[in-house]
């Protein structure tokens, strides 16, 4: 009879014995390991090639699933960027009383630069108020049929501190405290509508977000069911293989790469699309910026994002692989 | 291999005993055949060699070692040490003879240029060293057996299982693939053959196993 073993010292003895037994026939070394592993990339990658249509299909669903949060995302940045702009530009707007003299005007213009909240002060003289209408595109021909000038003299008052949602109440009471003085007649914070935006764009954030994280779920079931449906059409070689010696790990691999391959190849398209798509609305989104004669440029994918997108979708294809793979060679046995 | 059985049993979860009170001691270098009806148990037998399926009684000692004490990790390892041959040879139809018999050793990483020249000696072993690059299903049924017989023995296992190899195959073929057998059991691997045809075991003069609804009833001589 033989001794009874600790069970698990006696498990690591025999895994430890056969793998000896083995090695001491053919020797295991890094250079192959690696080199198995290009072998499998590669062979996975033509694996992908053999079945071009049903690929390709696979590959374009992930694409589109993932192009959807991501032109989101790059609309997101720019909308971002042209607020980002309008916060350094940020002003209150005083519209002084239309029958105020320029004298009186200047008086207020420099008591108000006194003030500690205050950066400085922009004099807009009417005529300057004129000039400047006439310059902006599409008003021209409107101020040309005016018989005298009707703009008041407007103070442009740009305070010390930069506008933001947290800084907004007391930049409302500087506004509060400047639409009392006599010479004013209303005073405007373009901040106010700032914040709406800025509300609106953390709505957008979070819907994006949301977004994001079910079509990346959805790729992630996307690219789980494609490589259940190679297990299965592979069966017979996962059950020849594992009935040779194979380790789970070495059955696994193959389609590990197949999911790292639908995953970079899905990222790619997706990235494809979304410049396309950047490209396609340049033009109108260029008139529109033209049109508000606004220094802003028109953002796309860079370089960091596309490596993004493609770091991200490589990890779903391959973890998505293998939830899909360790589910199903676990049931493949001789029968 | 050395390998014990001490009064196995496996019950399947239907409830029906494939095998019950199983006891033999098969010795190193040993040849022997297992007989019996169809449905008396012997691939159940084979199954619990390979780690296929568990015992759910008694004990199972290869060269000494408590099949239970071996976790689902070590059950490839285990499997290197024995090559199996099958009645329908499990040949893949999408990979040439020289692939399908490189399969164990590419599975355990072995070296390009070793397997090369293992596969090569077993296909010579067993006369088919010039049919490497055809297809399975371009060759006869007995070219497909002597084929998964190469591959079961191309990192020369410990033991050699084989589950009717002979089945579709008539008496003459049937005798040589017997007969690559016992000159595999010559050079020192254990063998185990189930065969249900009586005749040819009789004539091979081996120890002879037999199964009948799941219990031993008779392990002796010649059948």
């Amino acid at each position: 009879m033989a001794q009874k073993p600790n069970r698990r010292g006696a498990t690591r003895e025999s895994i430890k014995a056969t793998q000896n037994a083995w090695s001491s026939r053919s020797s295991f070394n890094l250079s192959q390991y690696f080199r198995q592993h290009q072998a499998t990339l590669t062979e996975s990658f033509l694996r992908l090639l053999g079945y071009p249509l049903a690929s390709m299909m696979t590959i374009m669903v992930i694409a589109i699933a993932l192009s959807l949060p991501g032109g989101l995302y790059v609309l997101l940045k720019n909308v971002q960027s042209v607020t980002d702009q309008w916060e350094q530009q940020s002003v209150i707007t005083l519209y002084l009383f239309p029958q105020l003299e320029d004298t009186q005007a200047l008086a207020l213009s420099h008591r108000l630069s006194a003030l500690a909240d205050v950066a400085s002060v922009e004099y807009i003289s009417k005529e300057e108020g004129l000039r400047y209408f006439e310059r902006s595109s599409g008003y021209e021909q409107i101020m040309s049929s005016l018989l005298e000038n009707p703009l008041p003299i407007v103070l442009r008052v740009i305070p010390t501190q930069s506008v933001d949602v947290a800084t907004l109440p007391s930049l409302q009471t500087l506004r509060d405290q400047l639409a009392t003085q006599e010479e004013v007649e209303y005073a405007e914070l373009d901040a106010q509508w700032l914040q709406r935006l800025a509300n609106i764009l953390s709505f957008g954030q979070r819907f994006v977000y949301a977004l994001s994280v079910l079509l990346v779920i959805a790729v992630f079931l996307i690219v789980g069911n494609t490589i259940r449906m190679a297990v299965e059409s592979r069966r017979n070689e996962v059950l020849v293989m594992k009935l040779v010696g194979a380790t789970d790990a070495y059955i696994r691999r193959p389609f590990l790469y197949m999911g790292f391959w639908f995953g970079v190849l899905g990222g790619l398209f997706a990235s494809l699309c979304i410049l396309l798509l950047s490209w396609w609305v340049s033009a109108p989104a260029e008139r529109l910026i033209e049109l508000y004669q606004s220094g802003f440029q028109l953002q796309t994918f860079n370089a960091d994002e596309i490596v993004l997108c493609l770091t991200i979708s490589a990890f779903v294809g391959v973890v998505g692989a293998w939830i899909a793979v360790n589910r199903h060679i676990a049931n493949i046995e001789l029968q | 291999m050395d390998i014990e059985f001490q009064r196995v049993g496996k019950k399947y979860e239907s409830g029906q005993d494939a095998l019950s009170q199983v006891s033999f001691h098969l010795r190193r270098g040993e040849m022997a055949f297992l007989t019996g009806h169809s449905g008396a148990g012997k691939s159940t037998l084979m199954k619990l060699m390979m780690m296929i399926e568990r015992q759910t009684s008694g004990q199972i000692l290869i060269d000494g070692v408590d099949l239970r004490t071996m976790g689902r990790r070590a059950i490839p390892f285990h499997r290197r040490r024995v090559g199996v041959v099958f009645q329908n040879h499990q040949l893949l139809l999408d990979r040439s003879v020289f692939h399908n018999v490189a399969l164990p050793l590419q599975v355990s990483g072995a070296d390009p240029l070793q397997i090369a020249k293992r596969v090569r000696a077993a296909l010579d072993k067993v006369g088919l060293l010039d049919k490497e690059k055809y297809y399975p299903m371009a060759l006869s049924g007995g070219e497909q057996q002597r084929v998964g017989i190469a591959r079961a023995v191309v990192n020369k296992p410990q033991l050699l299982l084989a589950d009717e190899p002979t089945g579709n195959l008539d008496p003459k073929l049937s005798a040589e693939i017997m007969n690559l057998f016992q000159e595999f059991n010559r050079v020192g691997v254990t063998v185990l053959v189930a065969s249900h045809d009586l005749g040819l075991v009789a004539r091979m003069r081996h120890r002879v196993l037999t199964l009948s609804q799941g219990r031993m009833v008779n392990d002796g001589g010649f059948g």
